[in-house]
């Protein structure tokens, strides 16, 4: 029997149930790694990840892209087993492995069934520690890096991304992509891969977090058992820091797509790194600003003038000044004016304060779907590594709520003057330049460049 | 080392505890309740999708997907997403061949919030429909038709292999997307009747899946859409479909460095015993280093940069497909070869009792990985309402795969991806002008 309801307002909310972060154990062992534990149940899978100081943010500048490189050759050969072999015994449990890096760490990581993490833990010790880096592998893999950069030079919204870098970051181990470039990864060899591997994966000084269906202390001791360092073994150097030279002015840099059906477009300068005390105010200034979909910049270009099928902004969490980029697709017509209501929004937003009610929905925004972000696994482990990088302390995460709620409207002014600087910016337009240039020409100094040249070497 | 003996992977012990009941209006009620964490999320599958539309009016399901965002008679334009979004709630929705769904994860307090929406737009919608929001719509459509499609490399093939894969007139021939000529000329009378003919309680399945009560939760679900009236019945969608009798092919050049191939066909409806076939099939070709393709065109010859294979679970009939590109210096042909004398060795034997095995625990630990988040979680069981009616089809997929024998992949091989019944598209590098 249905009870007529008051259908003309939202309804009012239930009782608040109460979370709290995953309790988790932390245990440095004496010259290894420290380990982070936490029990999520439910499936009967564990994740364990070993992660180094190893990431791209060490990448020597004349050599970018040597961290993902030797990341991608970790899993590809130990003292005992092959490639293939390696893969076909963690596949055959229905299990995963990957060995990678991002910028700041460089990882070994695998996901299997709560009943193969004994042998899993001894598989992921073996790789980790006794990689063979055979030639036979180093030629597939740097034959498959190649053709990847090149695929990846034809890709509209990669080509936007990485010309955005190349403009912020010059002289930086943060203006090449990842993955590098043509010119350093067709000239690094084995001995550079072994020791850019023996200098930063020393187990002294790394990370192990375990997830999921398991005991934490006996987890920590079970890792305690398979990872065990070499005698002496130097910790890895810390991340030495990344000074970005800051941009003098507005300027256009257009990448000439002839015919191209849409124009990715960026708008970015260098940001803060992770470790900076604004983070989380500036945080919720992005998510007033372009974080979510009733952010100011996506009801702008989406909803108010239809230019786009959707359009975000943030800041990117490194060790180093990662960067503060827009982030859009729009019609070619309407790059120009496009360009104009984004940076309209990022002088508004250091002009006046938000309004209160955009402060009190952004802020309930995040409250309410803190608990949405840490469902799996996966999102418990992230947590953890964030703690780890980055040096934050082990309270972090039960006091963030409150750090959260405590953020004013002024915190979010000062955040927007002294972070976002659109009289200082670069903006990336990949399209056909011949439709670009007379939109954009008016908003800054214009430069049109074909594909990117090294690619024509492959 | 010692190796684990890998047993199959089943019966993992979990539990999918369910409810079910079906309102007067005929709407199919699912409850799960979990009460691990504050949340609770509202899933509402509609059974439309592309394939109810014609031809020239292609599009027409995914565009009113947005309308649906647009507001209704209690819920003013784009307040839908801010009410979700300040409670902290995660919202979208998704239109698909054979189903449209729209989905909010809330923390559990605000769960009559959901309600509230989604029911004042399967009820009230048509009173705030106005041709400015069809406008801003259309216009949002066709960027995103844009960005996904047109913009992408390689972004046709897809469109082109179904386009040959079925003829003109059957529902799986043109895109979810749509045609950009059809999206630009949708009417707001359309809008309407497309409304009146498929967004009724009748042709819905809602699933809330969380911390919740389900006995209190049926009774708030009663109360927010017990009063809506059920509307006709809906038209089916007829599908005949009479043999390719021949290959297929077609060359497409784009703005790419690499050349790429997809090879298609027909198969058996998702639910069916041959469709879990495939499946396993796809999973012994690709996924893994050590897969049978990966393994052999990407490592070993090293001509393909990359090789997935994927089985799609569609409604009326599934596509089979397999993706390669080739590496710079390899030609189509080569790479072409080499993967149809893989699909001929498929056909020819039951796979190796390990690739079998790892394609096997693979599709399993993936469905188990899938269940972490509880939106997927509501999605699956309102999936299996729609297509089956059966939520405890769930817990059952699993084992699903489990019956499988080996023989069963090399009996699918040679019965359904044979010569005449393949479509082969190649993309390749647009020629310099």
């Amino acid at each position: 029997m249905a009870v007529k309801l008051d259908r003309t307002a939202p309804p009012p909310a239930g009782e608040l149930r109460p979370f709290r972060f995953p309790a988790f154990v932390k245990r440095p062992i004496p010259g290894g790694p420290t380990v982070y534990a936490s029990r999520v149940a439910g499936i009967p899978l564990v994740s364990l990840e070993l992660s180094s100081r190893a990431g791209a943010h060490h990448d020597p500048v004349e050599r970018p892209g040597l961290a993902t490189f030797t990341a991608s050759l970790i899993d590809e050969g130990t003292r005992h087993r092959g490639s293939l072999e390696i893969a076909a015994w963690m596949e055959r449990l229905g299990g995963y492995l990957v060995s990678a890096a991002d910028w700041d760490t460089g990882y070994v990581a695998a996901a299997m069934l709560t009943q193969n993490v004994d042998s899993g833990l001894e598989l992921l010790a073996e790789i980790a520690l006794t990689p063979t880096f055979p030639e036979k592998e180093i030629e597939r893999i740097r034959r498959q890096r190649l053709a990847e950069l090149m695929r990846r030079g034809y890709d509209p919204g990669a080509q936007a991304d990485d010309r955005l870098s190349e403009v912020i970051y010059g002289g930086t181990p943060y203006a090449s992509p990842l993955l590098g470039r043509v010119e350093s990864l067709s000239v690094v060899d084995r001995d550079a891969l072994v020791a850019f591997y023996e200098r930063h994966y020393s187990l002294a000084g790394s990370t192990v977090i375990a997830v999921g269906d398991l005991d934490p202390d006996d987890i920590v001791h079970r890792i305690e058992e398979a990872l065990v360092a070499r005698p002496g073994q130097e910790p890895a150097p810390a991340a030495s820091p990344i000074h970005p030279v800051p941009l003098d002015g507005v300027s256009i840099h257009i990448v000439d797509r002839p015919g191209a059906a849409q124009t990715e477009l960026r708008l970015g300068h260098a940001g803060v790194p992770r470790t900076h005390p604004e983070w989380v105010p500036l945080n919720v200034l992005n998510m007033v600003l372009g974080g979510k979909f009733t952010s100011r910049i996506n009801l702008n270009l989406r909803e108010r003038h239809s230019y786009t099928y959707g359009a975000n902004s943030r800041f990117s969490g490194r060790l180093g000044p990662g960067p503060f980029v827009v982030d859009t697709a729009v019609a070619t017509e309407s790059a120009g004016a496009a360009t104009r209501e984004v940076l309209g929004e990022l002088q508004r937003i250091r002009e006046e304060p938000v309004e209160p009610y955009e402060l009190e929905e952004t802020l309930s925004y995040m409250i309410g779907v803190y608990p949405y972000t840490l469902q799996t696994m996966g999102d418990v482990a992230k947590r953890l590594e964030i703690l780890s990088v980055y040096g934050l302390p082990d309270d972090h995460y039960d006091t963030y709520l409150d750090r959260l709620a405590a953020v004013t409207r002024e915190d979010l002014l000062k955040g927007a003057r002294g972070h976002l600087h659109p009289d200082r910016i670069a903006i990336v337009a990949v399209g056909p330049a011949d439709v670009l240039v007379p939109q954009l020409e008016g908003i800054g100094e214009v430069t049109v460049r074909r594909r990117e040249p090294e690619l024509a070497a492959v | 080392m010692t190796l684990t003996t890998s047993e199959p992977i089943s019966h993992l012990g979990l539990q999918l505890p369910f409810e079910r009941a079906t309102l007067s209006n005929g709407l199919r009620v699912v409850l799960h309740p979990d009460r691990s964490l504050p949340l609770v999320t509202v899933n509402l599958w509609y059974h439309v999708g592309s394939k109810n539309e014609r031809p020239g009016r292609t599009g027409f399901a995914h565009l009113f997907e947005h309308m649906l965002f647009q507001g209704s008679e209690h819920v003013p334009a784009n307040e839908h997403f801010r009410y979700l979004q300040q409670v902290g709630g995660v919202a979208n929705g998704s239109t698909w061949y054979d189903r449209t769904n729209y989905y909010e994860t809330l923390p559990a307090h605000h769960l009559d919030l959901g309600l509230w929406l989604e029911s004042d737009r399967m009820g009230f919608f048509l009173p705030a429909l106005t041709q400015e929001s069809l406008d801003t719509q259309r216009n949002v459509v066709m960027n995103e038709r844009r960005q996904r499609v047109d913009n992408q490399p390689y972004g046709r093939a897809n469109e082109r292999m179904h386009e040959l894969l079925y003829p003109g007139d059957h529902p799986y021939h043109w895109p979810v997307i749509g045609y950009m000529d059809d999206i630009a000329a949708a009417t707001l009378e359309e809008v309407r009747q497309f409304f009146q003919t498929y967004y009724a309680p009748n042709n819905a399945v809602l699933t809330l899946a969380g911390d919740l009560d389900p006995d209190a939760a049926f009774k708030r679900v009663e109360a927010w859409f017990g009063d809506i009236p059920a509307g006709p019945p809906v038209p089916p969608v007829s599908a005949p479909l009479s043999p390719l009798g021949g290959e297929r092919r077609e060359v497409l050049e784009d703005d790419v460095s690499l050349p790429r191939i997809y090879l298609g066909f027909r198969g058996p409806a998702y639910g069916q015993r041959g469709w879990y076939a495939a499946d396993l099939l796809s999973g012994v070709f690709s996924g893994g280093k050590s897969s049978v393709l990966y393994r052999d065109l990407v490592y070993e010859r090293q001509i393909a940069q990359d090789v997935s294979a994927w089985m799609s679970p569609y409604e009326a009939v599934a596509t089979f497909m397999i993706v390669a590109t080739a590496k710079p210096g390899i030609a189509i042909e080569t790479l072409e070869q080499a993967i149809l004398d893989h699909v001929e060795r498929a056909a020819s034997a039951p796979p190796a009792a390990a690739d079998f095995e790892r394609s096997r625990n693979r599709m399993l630990t993936e469905l188990y990985s899938g269940l972490q988040k509880l939106d997927n979680r509501a999605d699956l069981f309102s999936q299996f309402t729609t297509y089956f009616d059966d939520p405890a089809g769930v817990a059952a997929e699993a084992d699903r795969y489990l019956e499988i024998a080996p023989r069963e992949l090399s009996d699918y091989a040679s019965r359904w991806m044979t010569e005449a019944e393949r479509v082969v598209v190649t993309v390749v590098p647009r020629k310099a002008s």
